[in-house]
This record gives C-alpha cells, structure tokens and sequence, in this order.
C-alpha cells in the first residue's frame, strides 16, 4: 500500500505514538477528577502536552493551548466566540467547510477574498481591498485541495492595521510550516491533531489569543459550585472528559515534530511534490503546480478521459491511497474552476519514501 | 506549621505554578485542595512543606498567585496565611 492521504488522516506515524495511546489507556485515568495517581498521570501528560505545542506554536503560556475532538470542533468554538447573525466576515478563497458551514449556520455576511489560486500578490490585494469595515477575517493557512500557502502573516498584519480578529486554519499547516500565534497576534489558531501533527484521529488544537466562548457546557474539574463555565482557560473551553489517550499520543507525535523539525519536513514532503511532478510530466495528467515556494506537500490532478472518483477508485485496486472529489471544500474548487470536476489529491509525509512516490506516478500514469 | 498549600484557579494552573517552583528547586506538589478551603467548589492547590515565603514571592512576581493560602498546624487544621 501506498498512502499519499496525509492531509485528511497521517496514517504513517512515528510508531512511539501507538506506544504512547496504548500506555495512557493501560495507566491513566481522567485529569482534574482526583489526586490518586493514574489520575495525576492523566493530568501531567495532557499538562506536558500543553507546554509542548505552547512552545512548538510561541503561544505565551500552556493554558492557552486548548484541546478539541479536531480542527472542525477548534473553528466553531473559535467562530461562533467572535461571529453572530450579519456579522461582517472576510474569508479567503480558499476555506474548507468547517469555516464556511458555522459561518452559515450563524447568519455571518460572508465575502470571499483572494481567489486566484498560487497567486499571493491578488490574495493579499484582495483582503486589502475587503478588509476595511469587516468586523472578522477567516484565513486557512494552506487550501487543503491545493496545497497553495496562503499569506497569512501578511494578511493578519492587514487585520491589525484595521482592527479586524483573526482566526487562522492551521489545519493543513501545522507540524509543516511556521505557525507563530504570538506573530500573527491571531484571536484563535485552530488545527487537528491527526495530521502533520501524527496524533490520533479525535485530537485538536484551539491556541488562543483571547478567553473566547464556550460551545460545550458541563463539568470542568474546577469550580464546580457556580452554574457557568469558569472564565479562565483552557477550563472554560474544555468541558467533559479529556481524550487523554489521544493526548498522550499527540504529545508523542509533537516531540517527533520538535524533534525533526518543520523545517526539514517541509524540505521532505517539497522533494516528493517535485519528484511527483516530475514523474507525471508529459502524462496527459492536469496537474494544480505551483511556485515552489507557494505549495506544501499537497497536489491536485485531474485525469483528462476518468472521472475522480474513478480515478481514485482505480488507484485503491493498485494499492495507491488518495482522495477524490471536493475534499469538504467547495469554496477552494469554486475559486479554481474545478467545481464541477472535483480533482484527486495526492498528498505526502516525511514516513513515505522516493520509491513509493515513482511507483504511485507509475500507476497514475497507466490510468488513462 | 507542617504544611502549605497555595490554592490555584485551575488544575492546570496549579501545574505551572509547581513546575516553576520545581525549577527553582522549591519541591512542591500538586493536590486537590480539601473541602471547605475552596468557596466555588473542587479545587486545586499546589502543597509545599518549605520555602513558603519565597514560593509564594516567586508565584507572585510571575503573575501565578491569585488564590488563597493556608498552612496546616500541629493539630491537623488549615488556617489561612494572609500574606
């Protein structure tokens, strides 16, 4: 099997995070609901993994490191904190559904910036452009369908200059490129746990630059008299039961981020996206490139005779993992011109080697 | 008395508070603070038996101490340490 499905799920993870979920689900049990000792475990654990991704993301102190179920559940408690019915929102192009939806649902009046895909310069123009009198901006860091980086520190500059609140999707970003809160002076980072993270799936990460609003009431482990959620983070956003095995495994794949470093995961997975292209050069394939430095380890094709889903269908009976179709993102393939195709993605991790990348484009090759 | 405690806002703040002490070579520990010491309900507190006045001296200067203090004499009973 060949997995090139990163973006949605890293299913190649360093193998100390299985070692460290099976450890939590033997040893602890639940922080903040006693002091005997598999609780206090639980409660260092899910602590050292706050401290981890504070430092890993230069957010100032550990308890603004919120944990969630994944990014979706980390942008509604972002969104539905700062947007309400006609709240005047900014988003890029490029936005998965996990934006778009809650906005929707919330009556927020949406416009859309920056659709021109790999192009910063018209991004960045755009948000200019639309930012005056906006009262909030959503801006994925890297479109999930495409791999393009977004301009996000620049654009969270123009958000400054206006007074705008920004809430950043790292979710395709995370654990592969510089995420900074304190640089982008974000109100909210979202992202999951499960991708360039490599933690288990029902993990995420809500870093907070402000208190924000609850969207789960219940118990909190702390101040269990008054009828409301505390005011303090992470308790006021993090009511119920922790997934600490999950947490346990995310801080096994946050080390081995920290440990290989973005900077070098990035160089990996750019090194399989230019192996890919060049492999599928003059295949009849339409590739979704980009300047080098515009695109993550995230690629989009479509075949010019198969359909994507078929496509994709006939890659999984070669043993090839990709995913097809809109990728939960309608708003990124209307600004691409592909809405009514969909595209396959392939996308990459440092766990895969040249070998299995060639061998895909092999069978990518044979498809038409 | 024989020992302190410090009370904390939240477990996790009660974790960074020990950590820091730790660092300074302050052993403390993280606890659930008894019933009756907190006012909202459960709570946490971070127990120290030595260097009271420096922990709390260093919790202060580092924006960490916003809960009350006690200290637990011969008798067993806490008695709060106005600082």
């Amino acid at each position: 099997m060949i997995y090139l499905d990163s973006a949605a799920t890293s299913l190649l993870k360093p193998p100390e995070v299985r070692r460290a979920v099976s450890e939590a689900m033997r040893s602890m049990a639940s922080p903040g609901r006693g002091s005997y000792p598999p609780a206090m475990r639980a409660a260092e654990t899910v602590y050292d993994c706050r401290a981890a991704a504070a430092e890993l993301f230069h957010v100032p102190e550990p308890e603004q490191v919120v944990f969630t179920m994944n990014a979706t559940h980390a942008l509604n408690i972002a969104i539905q904190s700062l947007a309400g019915p006609g709240t005047k929102t900014v988003i890029s192009g490029f936005e998965h559904n996990s934006v778009t939806r809650p906005l929707t649902a919330l009556g927020a009046r949406v416009r859309v910036a920056g659709t021109r895909l790999f192009d910063r310069e018209a991004v960045l123009r755009d948000f200019e452009e639309q930012l005056p009198g906006a009262e909030l901006a959503v801006c994925t860091h890297v479109s999930n369908v495409f791999g393009f980086i977004l301009p996000v520190y620049e654009i969270a500059a123009l958000c400054r200059k206006y007074g705008v609140p920004l809430i950043v999707d790292a979710s395709q970003s995370a654990g592969i490129l510089e995420v900074d809160l304190q640089r982008l002076g974000a109100a909210f980072v979202a992202m999951p746990g499960h991708k360039g993270l490599f933690g288990p799936q029902g993990t995420g990460i809500l870093l907070c630059g402000q208190a924000g609003k609850p969207l789960l009431h219940g118990g909190s482990g702390s101040d269990s008299i008054p009828q409301h959620m505390p005011d303090y983070l992470p308790d006021r956003l993090e009511a119920g039961t922790q997934n600490v095995c999950g947490i346990a495994g995310l801080l096994a794949g946050l080390r081995y981020v920290q440990r290989k470093g973005t900077s070098a995961i990035l160089r990996q997975e750019r090194e399989l996206l230019r192996l890919t292209r060049q492999e599928l050069e003059g295949s009849g394939l339409e590739l979704f490139a980009g300047p080098e430095d515009c695109q993550c380890g995230v690629l989009s094709l479509r075949c010019p005779r198969t359909d994507c889903e078929t496509a994709a269908a006939r890659l999984a009976e070669r043993g090839v993992c990709v995913r097809s179709g809109m990728h939960c993102a309608p708003t990124a393939h209307r600004s691409a011109g592909t809405l009514e195709t969909g595209t396959v993605r392939l996308s990459f991790s440092p766990f895969l080697s040249a070998g299995q990348v060639k061998r895909a484009c092999g069978v990518l090759r044979s498809l038409d | 008395m024989n020992q302190y405690l410090i009370m904390c806002r939240s477990l996790t703040y009660a974790q960074r508070s020990a950590r820091l002490l730790e660092r300074s070579g302050i052993t403390a520990t993280v606890v659930k603070a008894p019933q009756g010491l907190s006012t909202s309900g459960c709570g946490y507190a971070v127990a120290l038996r030595k260097r009271f006045d420096e922990a709390v001296s260093l919790l202060k200067k580092n924006n960490l101490l916003d809960g009350r203090l006690f200290g637990r004499g011969e008798d067993g009973e806490y008695r709060e340490v106005r600082r």
